[in-house]
């Protein structure tokens, strides 16, 4: 459905951000939606508005009348906008629930996990490592620098270590506070290769307004470059020893079989 | 003519406003050519290190007018470049990491660093219990080749000065260094040298011991 309105409407936040991520189209075309409907009736009631400063402005000889809005042509005035809004509202309404249901409730099976730690005034990022469990020894965590691989889908767990802050990656179009004592999970897919900003969306102490970070998103190759750059090293040659064990039993069971 | 006159009257009748004003214009004027370089970028700090440099528990911000300049330029340095404070279990280095961004330059650094040691030192309140500071005294040799006996520092050894600091501060950062958050980027020289002796220390208690006798050296 929102591939379909897309192509009726301006995009009027992609012209400043490109969208990096799967629902950031669906965020965008309830964005348009509520900005035009909202819009149009902006400039349509200031409009009739200075048109009636001017049609019954002062004139000489003219008193002015006080209606009390009484007669059935009187209350239509009021009541013809009136029931035109609330339908304008249905048809925002209606959009902004299936964008929140798509966007926070319903959580997609995830490709893949990542932790995050806010506080004063850093991210965390807490990546799975090459063996694609988060939470144990080779996790690679990294201050400021989340990596993502393209077209996979994450759930995330946010966390604040002190106070509350707020994830915002704007080419997601993602905004979720961190709150202390919770553990918050959503999702997101990454559609866009690129180096993109993260900022902290929650005014939390002196330095909130650089609460910055970045984030990387990558083709499977490049991400899995960064994972053999940075894998713990105990963990990597664990990894490998664990996998080269396998590998050799399963030749056995081969060979045996 | 007429104009000229009313000028005149109004600056007679408003003559002791006048007068007042250009008072406060004046001491305004010098109130704003004694607030140094130093001192405006030092306004950022005070939230957490306090308006004396005499640090904030509560902000786990350690006292600073104990330090010597080079020390304080030198860290200031290593966390605008992320050389500390970037681990991510270095809590209060992580609160300092971006902060440092904030002074643009060397200049700046000079600055803010200057206007720091200019600040008095003085004893702060301790906080840990348990430490035996006779036991402590015995540790402390080791410290002293670098520190000196006094606890004062020595520059040349890149060695702070240790007196007035925080007993809670220098827990966690003997700690840091023991558990590597502190002093394992390749490119802290001067952590690397640190974490070796932290070592020596071989548990919670030889550290809080050793801080006991640090703080007997404090005034």
């Amino acid at each position: 459905m929102f591939d379909f309105l897309d192509r009726f409407m301006p995009g009027i936040l992609e012209w400043q951000l490109p969208r990096a991520s799967e629902y950031a189209l669906q965020i965008d075309v309830l964005f348009d939606i509520i900005t035009i409907l909202v819009g149009f009736w902006f400039v349509l009631v200031l409009g009739f508005f200075f048109y009636l400063i001017f049609r019954y402005r002062h004139r000489p000889g003219q008193k002015a009348q006080y209606i009390t809005g009484e007669t059935h042509k009187q209350k239509q005035a009021i009541e013809i906008p009136h029931l035109l809004i609330l339908a304008c509202d249905v048809m925002i309404i209606v959009p902004t629930f299936l964008v929140w249901y798509n966007v926070k409730i319903d959580i997609p099976p995830a490709d893949e996990e990542v932790r995050i730690v806010s506080q004063q005034w850093a991210w965390t990022f807490h990546h799975a490592g090459p063996n694609g469990m988060l939470g144990d020894d080779d996790d690679i965590i990294s201050v400021n620098e989340l990596h993502l691989k393209k077209d996979r889908q994450y759930t995330y767990h946010l966390e604040s270590r002190d106070v509350m802050h707020s994830f915002s990656v704007p080419v997601f179009r993602l905004k979720q506070d961190a709150i202390p004592g919770r553990v918050i999970s959503g999702h997101f897919k990454p559609i866009m290769a690129g180096e993109w900003d993260i900022q902290c969306a929650e005014m939390c102490g002196i330095a909130h307004g650089i609460m910055a970070a970045r984030v990387f998103i990558e083709t499977e190759e490049e991400h899995n470059a960064w994972l053999a750059a940075n894998t713990p090293a105990g963990a990597a040659s664990e990894f490998i020893a664990t996998n080269e064990l396998k590998i050799s039993e399963e030749k056995e069971d081969r060979n045996n079989g | 003519m007429k104009s000229s006159r009313s000028l005149a009257e109004f600056v007679s009748l408003k003559s002791p406003i006048c007068v007042l004003s250009l008072i406060v214009a004046v001491l305004s004027g010098s109130v704003a050519q004694a607030d140094t370089r130093g001192e405006q970028l030092y306004r950022n700090c005070t939230i957490c290190h306090g308006p004396d440099a005499e640090g904030i528990p509560l902000q786990l911000a350690p006292a600073l007018s104990g330090l010597s300049e080079k020390y304080i330029i030198e860290q200031l340095k290593k966390f605008k470049g992320g050389i500390r404070g970037k681990h991510h279990e270095d809590v209060a280095g992580l609160r300092m990491l971006p902060l440092a961004q904030t002074l643009a330059s060397d200049e700046d650094i000079q600055a803010v660093a200057s206007h720091i040691v200019a600040q008095a030192s003085s004893q702060v309140e301790t906080s840990l219990e348990g430490g035996d500071a006779t036991k402590g005294q015995a540790l402390y040799a080791v410290c002293q080749a670098c520190h000196g006996p006094d606890g004062k520092g020595n520059d040349l050894l890149n060695a702070p000065s240790l007196v007035n600091q925080h007993d809670w501060y220098q827990l966690t950062q003997l700690k840091n260094f023991k558990s590597g958050v502190r002093g394992t980027n390749p490119q802290d020289i001067t952590g690397a040298q640190m974490r070796p002796m932290s070592m020596i220390l071989a548990d919670e208690q030889a550290m809080k011991d050793v801080i006991a006798y640090i703080q007997t050296l404090s005034k």
